[in-house]
């Protein structure tokens, strides 16, 4: 046991020391800050306002349509026909879109009208446009039956829905937290691959320059194979636990130097009431600010942290194992596709998996996910950020999958030992699945 | 009383999924000597050292380290030099020298200290921080051979030691290979290079296909295959050396340079080397009589192919 502990030591330490370790550790970090900012900034509605052109077929809607300066809405002239208008806006630069209300729009509930662009409008434009046309449908309406518009206005009506559990009033915009879940899951997928990557890849380093028998000669095998799986591995709590301090201290820094006053201790409490409180009609401004009330007191950092630790370790020892395998049964490289396949599958299937996750996190899909262990390192990070306990993931599906985890990962090792016992000592020919096979049996 | 034997081999069989590696295996390494393993390629020679390695385990059959079961503590008793030397590249050459050392069961400080003496015995002090990257292959070897033996082991295994090495640097290796033999350590060499074994080794076995077909003291194998060729060299006539005797030998080979001539001859059991040379004692003038005693490759070669 003395040896498998200068096994890890020796795996550790020339990891932690190299240049690419220590590049990571700083480079990591700022990309995902930066990425962070750069998504917030792009999601940024842009201020910039429309030019649009109007060609009411019917000459109905005027002084219907709501104009504003953001878009400004003019009528193109009477006498030109859709054709000619579209001339008048190709070739008048200021103009950014075309809106074609055709004479039929109002014949039944499901007309079509036209939006001609030369560059494409933000989604939000396009919303803003269909929902000043359906106004101004309803508004000519109302006129021919003989409604007032007061009256019209009164009753119209436009509600938020707050979806809140019943046992426990705090679980709100548990959609949003699952967001924090899934760059969690993320993680968790980037650094399975990673580091299962570097335990293959050392692997086939001892094989292929045939240290691997000076070293099991000394040592037994499965403990050279778990040695290095261990090592790796802290290598790579290493790595997180620098990031998560580097990341959470670039954000609380930049938070601090931009509003310094908002953020000291005392503020806390009432910043999460107005952040309870805040409507939805907030400026962008205060969505910004709500993201970053949301991220510093919303989520549960203590069991995020902690859970990734487990699932983390857990899917890594499973992935971990069986690359190890693959590396031992391989002699170059180049030859590990093949195995490496069904490796990844199920580690992207779980990435692509997680938007129905957020959207239903209760299905049996999401359920199912959450427990098989080769997807729940991914899939229950993401459950877990939504919430624990009542009306979230309950804690014995938590239990399970952790248990079933550490099933999966000591059945991974004792047959990733037995082919790393056999492939390490054989050279030439790439071993077939069939092979490999055998070497489990014996 | 000491036990003769620092390995007993009892009965090995070892099988991979198709086909027999070593068949009933029984061997004995006396202690203190230096053993020659030999054999073709794929005879079942690394298996065997891997099975005294315990990387490998026999389907049946027992191994003693001097009298008891072969178990892990035997680790630290046997050094081993594989035939494909390999060592972590980028690795400095000091610190996995003093891992490795450590794998064995040294301190680090015990480690350090014997290092630092085999360091400054092979002059190579300046390499502690270059790495193995950095060396050539030769460099690399010498390295490899020090990590081998730094644990003092009882047993050491070298496979092919020399392969790879200059002349100078492999007469340094064979100097220490002496020198341990004479610090008591039991010595297997596996080679192919059947010139260091008769020089170095006291006993040797054959492997082939899978069984042992010879295991003796190296004098004993070559006297076995003695086959009375004798080496005359004489001046004088050809024809009357040929006719003096009549039966009981054959002509090999003759050569005239100058005027002198060289004849090999291989005399039947019937006739003596004394009645044949007493037969041509008065025709001929003799300068040298020697018999022609097979080398190691003689032996390895007659042992492999048709024996």
């Amino acid at each position: 046991m003395n040896n498998i502990g200068l096994i890890i030591k020796r795996e550790y330490s020339t990891r932690v020391k190299k240049k690419s370790f220590i590049i990571m550790s700083i480079l990591g970090p700022l990309l995902i800050v930066g990425f962070l900012a750069f998504t917030i900034y792009l999601n940024k509605p842009n201020n910039s306002s429309y030019e649009i052109l109007v060609v009411d077929e019917a000459q109905l809607f005027e002084g219907k349509l709501r104009n504003n300066k953001k878009y400004h809405l003019e009528w193109s002239p009477e006498e030109k026909s859709y054709e000619q208008v579209q001339e008048i806006f190709k070739s008048n630069d200021e103009l950014n879109l075309l809106l074609y209300l055709p004479s039929n729009l109002i014949q039944t509930n499901s007309m079509t009208a036209k939006c001609l662009y030369k560059t494409i409008p933000s989604t939000s434009a396009q919303k803003h446009l269909t929902s000043i046309i359906n106004e101004a449908i309803e508004l000519y309406r109302i006129d021919k039956i003989g409604i007032d518009e007061e009256k019209y206005r009164s009753i119209k009506t436009k509600v938020n829905l707050d979806v809140i559990d019943i046992e426990n009033a705090e679980n709100k915009n548990i959609q949003r937290k699952a967001y924090v879940g899934y760059v969690f899951a993320f993680i968790i997928y980037i650094f399975i691959f990673m580091y299962a990557v570097q335990v293959m890849k050392g692997v086939i380093e001892e094989k292929t320059n045939r240290i691997v028998e000076v070293i099991i000669s000394s040592v037994k095998s499965f403990h050279l194979m778990m040695g290095k799986i261990i090592g790796i591995g802290l290598v790579g709590l290493t790595q997180f636990i620098i990031w998560i301090t580097v990341i959470s201290s670039l954000t609380i820094g930049i938070l601090f130097v931009n509003f310094p006053e908002k953020y000291s201790a005392e503020n806390q409490i009432q910043q999460n009431e107005i952040f309870e409180n805040s409507n939805l009609l907030a400026n962008n401004n205060d969505k910004i600010d709500q993201l970053t009330q949301f991220v510093l007191y919303q989520i549960d950092w203590g069991n995020m942290i902690l859970f990734f630790g487990i699932y983390f370790i857990g899917g890594y020892l499973i992935y971990g194992s069986l690359m190890a395998a693959i590396g031992s049964a391989v002699n170059e490289e180049t030859d590990t596709q093949q195995f490496m396949i069904p490796l990844t599958i199920p580690l992207i299937f779980s990435l692509t998996m997680i938007p129905q996750v957020i959207d239903n996190p209760s299905s049996n899909i999401a359920f199912w996910l959450s427990e098989i262990p080769f997807t729940s390192p991914l899939i229950m990070m993401v459950r877990i950020a939504m919430g624990i306990g009542e009306g979230g993931v309950e804690l014995w599906e938590i239990i399970l999958s952790i248990f079933l985890l550490i099933i999966t990962f000591i059945l991974c090792t004792f047959i990733s030992g037995k082919i790393y016992k056999t492939g390490i000592l054989l050279y030439g020919k790439k071993p077939s699945y069939r092979d490999i096979y055998k070497w489990i049996k014996t | 009383m000491p036990r003769k034997n620092i390995i007993e081999l009892i009965g090995i069989n070892k099988s991979y999924q198709n086909y027999k590696a070593l068949n009933d295996l029984d061997l004995k390494i006396p202690k203190g000597k230096i053993f020659g393993l030999l054999g073709p390629n794929g005879a079942g020679k690394t298996t065997l050292i891997r099975i005294l390695n315990q990387i490998l385990i026999p389907d049946t059959g027992k191994v003693l380290f001097n009298g008891e079961i072969l178990s892990q503590k035997n680790i630290i008793n046997i050094g081993y030099l594989p035939e494909e030397r390999g060592l972590y590249r980028k690795m400095k050459i000091g610190e996995q020298a003093i891992y490795l050392a450590r794998l064995k069961g040294l301190s680090k400080k015990e480690a350090k200290e014997k290092l630092d003496y085999w360091f400054d015995k092979f002059e190579i002090s300046h390499w502690w921080n270059k790495k193995i990257e950095d060396l050539s292959k030769g460099m690399a070897q010498k390295i490899q051979f020090i990590v081998t033996i730094l644990h003092e082991p009882d047993l050491l295994i070298l496979d092919e030691p020399f392969s790879g090495l200059d002349p100078v640097n492999s007469k340094l290796i064979k100097k220490e290979i002496i020198e341990l033999k004479k610090k008591k350590t039991t010595i297997i060499l596996s080679t192919h290079d059947m010139n260091s074994v008769e020089e170095i080794c006291d006993e040797a076995a054959i492997i082939h296909n899978s069984n042992k077909i010879l295991e003796g003291k190296v004098a004993d194998l070559k006297a076995k295959f003695q086959n009375n060729e004798w080496k005359i060299r004489y001046k004088g006539s050809n024809m009357a050396f040929s006719n003096a005797i009549w039966g009981g030998w054959k002509l090999i080979n003759h050569d005239s340079k100058d005027d002198i001539n060289t004849a090999t001859i291989k005399l039947n059991e019937s006739l003596s080397m004394n009645d044949f040379l007493k037969g041509i004692i008065d025709k001929i003038s003799i300068i040298e009589v020697s018999e022609n005693i097979p080398t190691m490759q003689d032996v390895f070669l007659k042992a492999t192919t048709n024996e």
